[in-house]
């Protein structure tokens, strides 16, 4: 090498810069800097009309803690809180389950069915979303063969019917099929780069195909959970459309929530807190998770081969 | 991708920006106007008109108080034209433009939430009412001229989990209310109590607090009872019957009196052209024009020169065109104050949360 | 020789039945003789006859079309290189900047942009809705990238540098190969969220300024007819073919990688 230190230096950091500064100056001006009115906004009080109540009255600031303390005082949105992560948990370990299988047999496929076949993961969500949700009101409806079937074989137990459609079953099913391709995607762009020579020599050391999975596959794939998991968590948590159009009387989310906030209640201050208050419990969770992640396993990312 | 991004650039490009002419922005609620109204109306300002959709008040008011602009004329409902007043959203009417105003029925006019119609002109009313599917009910021998039928646990014993319930805390509230024999816009925090206890005790036999997918349920035959709009329940029945479905969606206005929501016209203070709002706004106070409206969607009318108009089998439908009995008992809500709201909210989240 | 795995396949069955059940639901019914999404009443040609005199249904379609190509585009881009960034650098604060837009409530996002166009007196229309697309978008395609680059070795792009290549060349020869499935996941992604966005939409579009689920959710209360289910079939055909086209003409859009055996 020719360059001096002092010039790669000064050239990776401008590397640095050229990489990282389109994408944060996007992000600063149209996400950040709208994000802040809205976080000045939690400390304001509601207009009578909507929006906010002037921020300058009499030469007074009207900047108070009203909004946080109410959220802290009344318990009842905390539980609504609690119950929408032991939701969005759910709709990630289901989406998991599911998308597992899906993105491993496309990252295994010949590369011509390769792309096809991830093709057909994403297609049926280009469909609008609120018919799709109307298909599955369908096939969860009382008379359809589903709600037969099951309330059928709970009749031979003796246990009365229960209905499929608007009850928390129908908003789970429904949380699970829109998130599952935002699980699929990352774990197959992770799957996809696996050596295949790995598997094969644990197979000639004898292990047994759950083994070769648990012990390899699994562990090198974690990149591709934590990705798919957060995609799937995070967006989850502040669903509120599913709930409105299937959930039964008890399925109010967070999300739901939050809507009301700003539509029917026309409080933004509260509702900022419980949008701020959700969104730094998901950036917590997504990094707690990440680090755990990360402290018991080993980082995958050192023992992980890469593919030429 | 270089050849994708340029493919992009040259249709972004290549669009124009929407044929010059003179327009008018109408903010309404989908299929709320005919479309041969539409088609009159332009060829008479010799404009165009470019509708833009809202399917709640709430969402209309959230964009308006986020400072959207751009748009004419919008067609909110009574409480929330008061909230648009007291926004300072509104551009008062200049009422010699509008000599069709004589049209409208005088007991619409002058209201406390707009006195002296100074912002405001009734467009359309619907009323928040009970809609059943008359076969079932029959058969169960359940009442369906009393709001006991969706808020008595004796009586939902026999429909449990076939009911459905406006997911509005003001309408559900407001139908708690006149059960209990107090005014819509009660605002007496133990009342407000009483009514949540209430709420809270039907709950549980209800299928779903649910505003976006009732009326079709109603009209497949999985939901029996709602707490529902008018309009709503009237397309239902329009839609069974075509179905051939072995019943009728029928509309129940309880004796215990229901709310009455006015839709009415503004001009947005933003009006680009106020000149082709107030056209519209007399356009549609003649009979004819607003009589195409009822006789599409089934909405009452206040414009008593639109009734000759009406088809009869709305005209004598007592939902719609209700008696002077019933129309007695009729409230229009009003709009809640901040701290009322959120009061409003919290027992609204307690009784979702199931507490 | 490998045994084939049936395992596999059948849980990979079921996820893909999982997945096409409702969309089989909502093909046949844009050909059901009714009025309602809900039940089968007869087989009939008019929800399609009906879209294709519906002006408002089409424009508002092709006005989703361009805004999600244009969006899940820029995004791609940005995304990619947040994602490239947040390998290398680990840069805190673009770690928060990715992330937040995922988790924060998409209403108050709208109602924030919204508030924001207004204050920089942008005219609201095509141009504000896809430049609110892009915000959301950015985070996806870049957590899926910087997953892909997980683990992998830096010291090939470290040794085409040494071989004299331009940090450029050294990405576009080395790097994006590499990462491009990564890439083409996120773009997916992208246009998926940015189709069929209904709240950011709301909040971001002007007065005119339609697009397919804010013609569609307007329809929620009357009832969303077949004609939804009529645009939604076309529009998958449609996007499909351009996908198809589109990587027949550049093989490199769509998976640069060369097949290794």
């Amino acid at each position: 090498m020719i360059k001096t230190a002092l010039s790669m230096q000064a050239r990776s950091r401008l590397g640095r810069w050229l990489v990282s500064g389109p994408p944060v100056l996007y992000l600063l001006i149209f996400f950040a800097a709208p994000a802040l009115i809205m976080v000045l906004a939690s400390f304001r009080t509601p207009g009578d009309f909507g929006g906010l109540a002037p921020l300058l009255e009499n030469g007074k600031l009207d900047l108070n803690l009203e909004s946080y303390a109410r959220f802290f005082t009344e318990s009842v949105y905390a539980q609504i809180f609690v119950k929408s992560v032991w939701y969005a948990l759910l709709t990630t370990l289901f989406c998991l389950l599911l998308a597992y299988p899906l993105a491993a047999l496309i990252a295994r496929s010949g590369k011509k069915h390769r792309d096809l076949l991830l093709l057909l993961v994403i297609l049926p969500f280009w469909s609008n979303f609120l018919i799709r949700i109307y298909a599955w009101m369908i096939i969860l409806g009382p008379n359809a063969a589903l709600a037969r079937t099951v309330n059928g074989v709970l009749g031979w137990f003796g246990h009365e019917p229960v209905p499929l459609l608007f009850s928390s079953f129908a908003v789970l099913v429904c949380l699970v099929y829109v998130h599952l391709p935002f699980m699929v995607l990352p774990l197959y762009a992770n799957l996809e780069k696996h050596d295949r020579a790995l598997l094969d020599a644990a197979q000639d050391l004898g292990a047994g195909a759950w083994q070769r999975f648990w012990r390899i596959t699994f562990p090198l794939s974690l990149p591709g959970v934590y990705a798919g998991a957060a995609l799937v968590f995070i967006p989850a948590l502040g669903i509120f459309a599913i709930p409105d159009i299937l959930g039964g009387p008890e399925d109010s989310l967070i999300g739901n929530v939050i809507k009301q906030q700003f539509l029917e209640t026309r409080d933004w201050p509260f509702g900022s807190v419980l949008s701020i208050v959700l969104t730094i419990a998901a950036l917590v969770l997504a990094g707690t998770a990440a680090w755990v992640g990360r402290r018991s396993l080993g980082t995958p990312s050192s023992a992980e081969p890469a593919r030429a | 991708m270089k050849k994708l991004i340029s493919m992009l650039a040259a249709t972004m490009i290549a669009l124009p920006a929407a044929a010059a002419g003179d327009q008018f922005h109408l903010y309404n609620w989908n299929n709320y106007i005919a479309p041969e109204t539409i088609k009159r109306f332009e060829a008479s300002c010799k404009c165009e008109v470019v509708q833009t959709y809202y399917s709640d008040n709430e969402e209309l008011l959230a964009k308006l108080a986020a400072g959207a602009k751009g748009y004419d004329l919008l067609v909110p409902t009574s409480n929330a034209v008061q909230a648009l007043i007291k926004g300072a959203q509104l551009k008062p009417l200049d009422k010699s433009q509008l000599p069709n105003l004589k049209n409208i029925n005088p007991i619409y006019l002058n209201t406390p939430f707009d006195p002296g119609n100074k912002y405001s002109v009734p467009y359309a009313m619907s009323t928040t009412i009970i809609g059943y599917n008359d076969v079932k009910m029959k058969e169960l021998g359940l009442p369906t001229d009393t709001w006991a039928v969706i808020f008595e646990p004796k009586l939902l014993e026999k429909i449990k989990g076939r009911v459905t319930v406006l997911d509005s805390s003001s309408e559900l509230f407001a139908a708690a209310f006149k059960y209990l024999g107090y005014s819509a816009n009660d605002v007496d925090p133990k009342h407000w109590d009483e009514a949540a206890a209430l709420i809270k005790k039907a709950k549980p036999y209800w299928a779903a607090f649910n505003a976006s997918s009732y009326i079709k349920e109603l009209t497949v035959g999985n939901i029996w009872l709602v707490h529902g709009y008018s309009n709503d329940i009237f397309q239902a029945n329009l839609d069974a019957q075509a179905a051939k479905r072995p019943f009728h969606i029928l509309q129940g206005m309880p004796k215990e009196g229901a709310v009455l929501a006015v839709d009415n016209m503004v001009i947005h203070k933003s009006a680009p052209r106020p000149d082709l709002a107030l056209k519209f706004i007399n356009f549609m106070l003649d009979g004819k024009n607003s009589s195409e409206l009822t006789n599409l969607i089934g909405s009452g009318n206040p414009n008593l020169d639109a009734v000759k108009y009406i088809k009869p089998e709305i005209l004598k439908n007592p939902a719609i065109f209700p008696d002077k009995a019933v129309e007695d008992k009729l409230e229009q809500l009003n709009d809640l104050t901040s701290a009322q709201r959120r009061l409003r909210n919290r027992l609204w989240t307690e009784i979702k949360a199931g507490r | 020789m490998r045994r084939r795995p049936v395992g596999l396949w059948a849980a990979a069955l079921l996820g893909y039945a999982f997945l096409y059940v409702p969309l089989f639901i909502v093909v046949v019914y844009s050909f059901n003789d009714s009025r309602l999404n809900a039940e089968w009443v007869g087989f009939t040609f008019d929800w399609y006859d009906k879209l294709f005199h519906n002006q408002d249904m089409l424009l508002a379609a092709g006005n989703s079309l361009l805004i999600g190509l244009t969006a899940s585009a820029v995004s791609t881009v940005l995304g990619t290189m947040a994602g490239l960034a947040m390998y290398r650098y680990r840069p805190r604060l673009l770690s928060i900047l990715v992330l937040a837009p995922i988790a924060i409530p998409e209403i108050l996002m709208g109602v924030s942009l919204l508030i924001f166009f207004v204050l920089l007196n942008l005219t609201l229309g095509l141009v504000s809705v896809a430049l609110a697309h892009i915000a959301f978008c950015i985070g996806f395609v870049a957590i899926v990238v910087r997953s892909r680059l997980a683990g992998m070795d830096e010291s090939l792009t470290e040794a085409a540098r040494d071989c004299g290549a331009s940090p450029l060349n050294a990405f576009r020869y080395v790097t994006l190969p590499l990462i491009m499935p990564g890439v083409i996941a996120g773009a997916l992604m992208a246009f998926t969220l940015s189709i069929d966005d209904f709240v950011i939409t709301f909040f971001t579009a002007g007065a005119g300024t339609v697009t397919l689920p804010l013609q569609i959710y307007s329809m929620i209360k009357i009832a969303v007819t077949p004609e939804v289910n009529a645009v939604s079939t076309l529009l998958m055909l449609l996007t499909l073919a351009l996908i198809i086209v589109v990587s027949k003409l550049s093989p490199s859009l769509l998976g640069t990688e060369e097949e290794n055996a």
